[in-house]
């Protein structure tokens, strides 16, 4: 029997559903306090001074920390990427500002106190002096000759730009039969996990140790990053990822409270809790998206797009040490997506404001891109009158195309495109629409239906990151007794990864399930790893772990034989037991073998063998380019899902209000290890997407004051909102991982975007209505319906 | 200043010396050791906080604990006390897979207990009503409607809510 491909629950349901998972917040140690975090309420401000007596004096108080002493006593926090290597600016970030406040939430200063009243408490007690400095909020004002600058010693607020131009796209837009322009803008949003981001941290003054809580993705790049930091050994560091309460990328480090908390710690000799508040999640805990797209894309009356002219701008908010902007590099290198089109110009720039700074969230770009080349397929049928899904199949790379060279570098691996759109064209019954449609209108109704792909690579590896890597470690151990522990460097947000490694370790060593624990999240007990980003947890250290098991398994195939008196290739493996072929009654159980190997090292059976039953194995990926010189491309993704998805809305023209009616998604993520968990993952995609669409919006005012700092005001979808989800699937496994996966858990958000835009157009043709910005609020497509009546009432 | 209270948690009585400005969601978390109600936005919108009061799921983030002295309170540890005999509501949600990070989860299963208390054959839109006090950020709610319905089906089955 096989466990990968079976539909398994998550192993640590009976614990989560029970209330008995551990989080951040639940860790309690003797002695623990508290640190609340003092935020600017500027944008921009000049710090003059400080004055923490009457915070220090109130009763419970511990110590009150600002910028100077951060400054005196703390590096400032890595970059998640080399800057300089990219061409791109860097900026030097530590735990406080130093004396000047860049965005509304900037950490300022810090009180650590006996318990939360009084650490909230004696935050209105410090008196910082403010001189209030211009500030800039909209990316194309940053541009501006003139402009408020939020790094002054850039001289600039573009952090980092680039020009690039690939194939000849003069000559196609000169002989194309048509050009299309238009400008595309989605929302600046964020993950929003339900258990904000929080940290516990405690030092042992004795043995020199500092053991630290997080809320993270990523323990080992935590604990490194604080080594850094803080100016101590990466060894004298624990980190330990309790249960994360939902990640989506925004748990990446490093951000300012995490060093913070763990100065605080070693300073006071006590432990320092610090747990983020909802409102500080929305004001400081990483935003993303926030992307605007002028373009022209040029085609042949057939709907072949033969070349593109881009100008994007990511308001990427202030530079950060986070990895989020290099977001705004990945939408780039996703397009065309799953087109073929090789000429393009593109005008790229990452432009700072003074704003939450951009932080991974799950789509991480590519998103974004889907978002463009959706928008551009539909206006490309719109003006040529051809069908939607007509000119995507026009542009589709082919399936017999693969491994498929896109213009940017990248390497497609493997998919099907035009049979996933063909999949989801029937679960939503695209032909009969057009009758669904005027049955709906006799009665009143205006429905509409819309399609979009989406293509998410996955298994990120960025050259020159300590956190963003192609690579990753599993090691599993056998014991005396038969059973099996798998500690690994890939961690779990939530999404049920370790139930999937459990799937591939008990497949690998041919034993029950039952047997096998998992550990993640441990900087003491698991291999090195890179954590959870990026899809990558399965497909690196899933692979890490089947290639450990084989080793395991191999060695106990041998024992085995052995003990059977028999060749190593007249054995089988059945239900636990290593059999003679043939003759099943001549077996050895499996917890025997294991037995064997621990208690008779010298014995016959171990001759000529390495004793133990433990591997720790490492995994990289394939099909991952760094070299461009050598290998005339940079590539950083090894595996390409992509999605084709269909909705249909009902739409109240009158109002703007939008119903979701129907939701399809047919996903390619090659070779499904659980289809149950993919399916779970699939769903929590689809509802981000949907969120993003149509709900979500971080706002700020022109002054750069949040105008969503509650769940009241940026508004995640309820199960009210979201239909039931229909899912499809077609796999074509990865040719470049053992077990043919590509990863699952960033897809569904993509398509979403695209196909909701469609669908809401669709349903009122008579109008010329184009929905170019993200959220699709009611006020915005009512605005856009009145936009497009006035435009057609006016004279010609 | 503190003040005294009475409550009965989870059927044990604790008389309690607390500050006043307490919420009911950190007396179960930090007084009492009941971590099973999580805080995800401390406003009322999210609840991974719900607790029963009398007999009601309430959002518990939002009350004050001084207020509730003299009720009866259970939290999602009450429900059970062990992997074997989980109610049959969280079983609904481990079979059917109606949760993946867990935080938001004892909210779910608390508001599934009071609307099937209150409408033991629910169809999926009352289902959906009933939750959408409860935000969810990894499952988008499919798995989690799901396991109500069957966790109802157990429930009209016989099995003790």
């Amino acid at each position: 029997m096989s466990y990968v491909g079976q539909s398994i629950p998550m192993l640590t349901n009976a614990q989560l559903v029970a209330g008995k998972g551990t989080f951040t917040d639940d860790v309690q140690l003797p002695g623990m306090t508290f640190m609340a975090v003092l935020r600017s309420p500027y944008a921009h401000a000049r710090i003059r001074s400080i004055d923490t007596a009457a915070a220090e004096a109130l009763p419970g108080v511990l110590a009150v920390v600002t910028g100077q002493e951060i400054l005196e006593n703390t590096n400032p926090i890595p970059e998640t990427y080399d800057t300089a290597a990219v061409g791109a600016r860097g900026v030097e970030w530590y735990s406080l500002c130093i004396d000047r406040a860049r965005y509304v939430g900037e950490a300022v200063a810090a009180v650590v106190a006996e318990d939360r009243f009084a650490a909230y408490e004696a935050l209105d007690l410090i008196e910082v002096d403010y001189e209030e400095l211009p500030a800039v909020t909209d990316p194309v004002a940053a541009m501006e000759e003139g402009s408020p600058l939020v790094e002054p010693s850039w001289g600039t607020n573009v952090m980092a730009s680039r020009d690039i131009r690939l194939g000849d796209p003069d000559a196609a837009f000169a002989e194309a039969d048509g050009v299309v322009e238009g400008v595309v803008s989605s929302a600046r949003i964020t993950g929003a996990a339900i258990e904000p981001r929080g940290c516990v941290a405690s030092w042992d003054p004795y043995k020199e140790i500092l053991t630290f809580w997080d809320s993270t993705q990523a323990p080992h790049a935590v604990r490194m990053y604080l080594a850094k930091t803080l100016g101590m050994a990466d060894t004298s560091i624990r980190v330990i990822q309790p249960h994360v309460g939902g990640a989506f990328g925004l748990k990446l480090p490093t951000f300012q409270e995490e060093p913070l908390c763990a100065y605080m710690a070693m300073k006071l000799g006590r432990p320092v809790k610090w747990i983020e508040t909802r409102a500080e999640n929305l004001l400081v805990g990483g935003h993303a998206r926030d992307t605007s797209f002028r373009y022209q894309a040029a085609y042949r009356s057939d709907g072949e797009l033969i070349g593109i002219r881009l100008d994007v701008i990511a308001d990427i908010g202030v530079p950060s040490a986070l990895c989020g902007w290099g977001m705004s590099f990945v939408t780039w290198y996703c397009l065309p997506c799953v087109y073929k089109c090789q000429n393009s110009e593109t005008h790229l720039r990452s432009v700072v404001t003074n704003k939450c700074p951009w932080n991974a969230y799950r789509g991480y770009g590519k998103d974004a891109a889907s978002l463009l080349m959706e928008r551009i397929m539909d206006h490309i049928a719109r003006e040529t009158g051809l069908d939607r899904t007509e000119v995507r199949f026009r542009n589709f790379v082919q399936p017999d195309e693969f491994p498929y060279s896109q213009v940017s570098g990248a390497m497609l691996d493997s998919g099907n495109y035009p049979g996933a759109l063909r999949k989801v064209m029937d679960m939503i019954g695209y032909e009969d629409f057009p009758a669904l449609k005027e049955q709906a209108l006799a009665e009143g109704r205006r429905i509409g239906l819309g399609i979009a792909m989406e293509l998410t690579p996955e298994g990120c590896s960025m050259p020159g990151s300590l956190m963003l890597n192609g690579t990753d470690s599993t090691e599993v151990r056998v014991t005396p007794n038969g059973n099996v522990i798998v500690l690994t460097g890939v961690t779990s947000p939530g999404s049920g990864n370790e139930t999937g490694i459990a799937q591939i370790v008990a497949d690998g060593l041919g034993c029950d399930i039952a047997r096998i624990s998992v550990v993640q999240g441990d900087t003491e007990s698991c291999p090195w790893g890179f954590g959870n980003y990026s899809s990558r947890s399965i497909i690196i250290g899933g692979s890490a772990a089947g290639v450990a098991a084989k080793d395991i398994n191999d060695k106990m195939r041998k024992v085995a034989a052995g003990m059977l008196e028999i060749a190593e290739d007249d054995l089988d493996q059945v239900d636990e037991a290593f059999v003679v072929r043939g003759a099943a009654e001549r077996r050895v159980e499996f917890a025997d073998v294991a037995r064997e190997v621990y208690s008779n090292p010298h014995g016959k059976n171990m001759e000529g063998i390495e004793p133990m039953l433990q591997s720790v194995r490492q995994w990289k990926q394939g099909n991952v380019y760094h070299q461009p010189e050598k290998q005339g491309r940079f590539s950083a993704y090894p595996s390409w899902p992509y999605g084709a998805a269909a909705a249909i809305v009902e739409v109240d023209p009158e109002s703007g209000h939008v119903r979701i009616l129907r939701y399809c998604l047919v996903e390619d993520a090659g070779t499904i290890v659980n289809p149950l968990l993919a399916d779970a993952n699939l769903h929590g995609g689809i509802a981000q997407g949907i969120g993003g669409a149509m709900y979500e919006q971080i706002a700020y005012d022109e002054a750069g004051q949040s105008l969503t700092a509650t769940f009241m005001d940026y508004t995640l979808p309820t199960a009210v909102e979201l239909p039931t989800l229909e899912l499809g699937h077609q796999a074509t496994p990865a040719p470049f991982t053992p077990l043919g996966t590509k990863g699952v858990g960033e897809s569904g958000v993509g398509g979403a975007l695209g196909a909701l835009c469609s669908a809401i157009e669709d349903a009122l043709p008579e109008i010329d209505m184009q929905l170019t910005a993200l959220p699709l609020s009611p006020s915005r497509i009512w605005a856009a319906i009145q936009d497009a009546r006035a435009r057609e009432g006016a004279p010609a | 200043m503190k003040v005294p209270i009475s409550v009965t948690v989870n059927e044990r009585q604790h008389e309690l010396l607390i500050d006043p400005r307490l919420t009911l969601v950190y007396l179960l978390r930090e007084n009492l050791g009941l971590t099973g109600a999580h805080v995800g936005c401390a406003t009322g919108n999210c609840g991974a906080c719900a607790v029963r009061l009398d007999g009601r799921t309430v959002k518990s983030c939002s009350i004050l604990a001084a207020d509730v002295s003299g009720s009866s309170i259970t939290t999602i540890e009450g429900l059970s006390s062990s992997a074997r005999d989980l109610h049959p509501i969280q079983q609904a949600f481990v079979e059917n897979q109606g949760l993946q990070c867990g935080f938001c989860t004892p909210g779910m299963v608390l508001s599934t207990l009071q609307l099937l208390e209150q409408n033991p054959d629910p169809t999926e839109d009352e289902v959906r009503h009933a939750i959408s006090g409860n935000l969810c950020r990894c499952t988008g709610y499919q798995f989690v409607v799901q396991s109500i319905l069957a966790a109802a089906e157990k429930v009209r089955a016989g099995a003790p809510a």
